[in-house]
């Protein structure tokens, strides 16, 4: 069971490629093909990695490792399988990287190519930003008020280096300010 | 030297504590605690690494620890012998994985075994929908700051 949970999660680290959504589809995959978890257990998995901090396909891995085994041991198991290939093709492409970087530095195409990618990585993060911009995330006005003044407060460091911006743009204040805000409007 | 791999720890702890809805929040904190407060990476090099952890399989947020704890081992001027320099990498990579990995393991763990209807709770469910619009807008913050720096 442990070595089949292992393999499992050692494939979806493996095969996930674009992180969160991707790999959650993977364990999808894979969980209701070993018969482990019913689909509606899924359902609720995947609301609870998302609403609990960290990675939501190590939550996923974290709990589906628990539910299948019963014990912590499992847990462990299915985390370390999803993070060891992350490590050694991470560790790789860093290596690889450094060499390129140390001998090319200088050159136009290196410069240029890196800068492409630069700006394909913003338009990365901002359809990431987009594509949560879903029902359940804006579920009436008052969510949008939210919105905008976190967005304020976020963009008002980039505009005034300040103490005070500082203190008001930092993502762990925001994120217990809304908590707080979430709270008063809908508790 | 230890001082770093231990300072690396904590701020990675803290970002998997407070990091809710995954990879893209978590950049904002990363960006934030490793470049602009720690300078232990260059905005340039940071978006060129990130580049990295987009293409690669596996968690975002794991791949972006990984890459981080390689460029801070690699920022430090320590003198090393190429040993040494292997061994303080790994410290870095392991400490920045384990920090963001730990929270979230731990956490589960405990709603796992103790709390089967930790959804359903209405305190928890008013508290996620204030938090969801902002986690939006933290992202959005993030595509601000980096398009600024490209």
């Amino acid at each position: 069971m442990y070595w089949q949970l292992f393999i499992s999660f050692l494939k979806i680290g493996c095969l996930g490629f674009g992180g969160g959504l991707s790999i959650i589809a993977l364990i999808e995959q894979e969980v209701t093909s070993h018969g482990w978890i019913s689909s509606a257990e899924f359902v609720d998995m995947v609301a609870i990695s998302q609403i609990t901090p960290g990675p939501v396909g190590l939550n996923c891995a974290t709990y589906v490792g628990y539910h299948v085994t019963g014990s912590i041991w499992g847990s462990l198991f299915a985390s370390a399988a999803i993070i060891i290939p992350s490590l050694v093709i991470m560790l790789t492409l860093c290596i690889i990287y450094m060499r390129v970087r140390d001998r090319w530095a200088q050159h136009p195409a290196f410069v240029v190519t890196m800068r492409v990618i630069r700006i394909l990585i913003v338009l990365l993060v901002a359809h990431a930003a987009i594509s949560l911009c879903t029902p359940e995330s804006f579920i009436d006005w008052r969510s949008w008020v939210i919105f905008v003044v976190a967005l304020l407060a976020t963009i008002s460091a980039e505009v005034k280096r300040h103490r005070v911006t500082d203190i008001i743009s930092h993502p762990i204040v925001l994120i217990v300010l809304a908590g707080v805000a979430g709270w008063a409007i809908y508790g | 030297m230890t001082k770093i791999i231990w300072q690396l720890f904590l701020t990675y702890l803290r970002i998997g504590t407070f990091t809710i809805g995954g990879g893209y929040v978590m950049l904002a904190y990363v960006q934030r605690e490793i470049v602009d407060k720690r300078h232990w990476m260059e905005d340039k090099e940071f978006m060129n690494m990130l580049a990295l952890a987009q293409a690669a399989p596996g968690l975002i947020a794991v791949n972006t620890a990984i890459f981080v704890g390689w460029g801070v081992a690699h920022s430090t001027t320590i003198e090393l012998s190429r040993r040494w320099r292997w061994l303080f990498t790994a410290a870095c990579i392991g400490a920045a994985v384990l920090g963001a990995a730990l929270p979230s393991i731990v956490i589960i763990l405990l709603i796992a075994i103790y709390l089967s209807g930790f959804k359903t709770i209405p305190t928890i469910e008013a508290v996620f929908k204030g938090i969801r619009p902002a986690v939006v807008a933290i992202i959005a913050g993030t595509v601000v700051h980096l398009a600024r720096k490209v």
